[in-house]
């Protein structure tokens, strides 16, 4: 079933169309809405809001762009709320050598027991939040940067601009903990737990 | 280590899912949510419907009355002065219990069910 059939269901009454709906974008908004907010507790009950607001305003959606877009747009705008009414939203442009010291650091004997994949997606959740909306709606979710322009509101210079900060942060953590020689093991540690 | 392979390491951890988890009845749950939400608008929309055509009645049989019998309508309102408080009471009962049928019940019932 296309999304203009899913949508044609519940407006006309189908909950079980809506239950679909909610399966198939929830992935979507608990990416979102997880590397936001961060917090396993509260994310639940965001994402339930996320949906409801999906269901009460689904009549509006006007097929200007993908649904996956218009709900994206709907979970980062919900995400932001919910920081600014309960915890800290910071706003300012951030801070890149703050961010850079923030980054755990990797230690060299690790290298055997940890899976390099993991440590750098627990080095994304260390990132500024712009970055970390960035990198999850452009690397995980695959937007365009148009997309990503359209859900965060931010301009598409900044948007390519935030990503490449994010990585070369990540790159610059990464470059000083991996030696020519420990790569190859790296890698078949990556690829085995990957 | 050579960029090109870190920026390849980089790249498929970028590409990785968080490990952020909603439950297995996620989707259940939040069309619970909905159905019993959008069922508490429905029942109170009803509830206000009926409040205004009560009102409007009462305020077309008063217009009517003003042009057929101003007299009674006078002594009614007279008659609602003095004894404003069982009036009042009565009033308030009646709307309480219109709401409690319209309202009240279906959210309660609807609760019990889902629990």
């Amino acid at each position: 079933m296309n999304d203009t059939e899913l949508i044609s269901q519940i407006l006309d009454g189908n909950m079980n169309a809506f239950t679909f709906l909610v399966n198939r974008y929830q992935k979507l908004v608990v990416h979102i809405s997880g590397r936001l907010i961060q917090r396993q507790d509260e994310l639940e009950d965001v994402c339930q809001e996320v949906f409801i607001k999906v269901y009460q305003n689904l009549g509006k959606y006007r097929n200007e762009c993908k649904l996956s877009t218009w709900i994206a747009t709907i979970a980062y705008n919900s995400s932001v709320n919910y920081l600014r009414k309960f915890r800290k939203f910071d706003e300012v442009d951030p801070d890149d050598s703050i961010s850079l010291r923030n980054l755990v650091d990797f230690r060299m004997e690790n290298y055997e027991t940890i899976d390099l994949k993991h440590y750098i997606r627990e080095q994304i959740e260390l990132l500024p939040i712009q970055y970390r909306t960035v990198v999850t709606l452009f690397h995980l979710e695959e937007f365009s940067y148009q997309e990503v322009e359209q859900i965060t509101g931010m301009a598409e210079g900044t948007v390519k601009s935030y990503l490449f900060r994010a990585k070369a942060l990540l790159r610059e953590k990464l470059k000083h903990i991996v030696d020519e020689d420990s790569l190859k093991l790296v890698k078949e540690i990556s690829n085995e737990k990957g | 280590m050579r960029k090109d392979e870190l920026t390849e390491i980089l790249d498929r951890s970028l590409r990785g899912e968080p490990d952020f988890r909603l439950p297995a009845d996620f989707a259940q749950k939040v069309t619970i949510s909905v159905v019993r939400r959008e069922r508490w608008r429905t029942d109170l929309h009803d509830y206000f419907f009926l409040t205004a055509i009560l009102v409007g009645l009462i305020a077309a049989a008063s217009g009517t009355y003003y042009l057929v019998d101003k007299e009674l309508l006078v002594r009614a309102l007279s008659f609602c002065e003095t004894n404003w408080v069982p009036v009042a009471f009565l009033f308030f009962t009646l709307n309480f219990v219109l709401f409690a049928d319209k309202v009240l019940l279906g959210l309660l019932f609807n609760r019990w069910k889902v629990n």
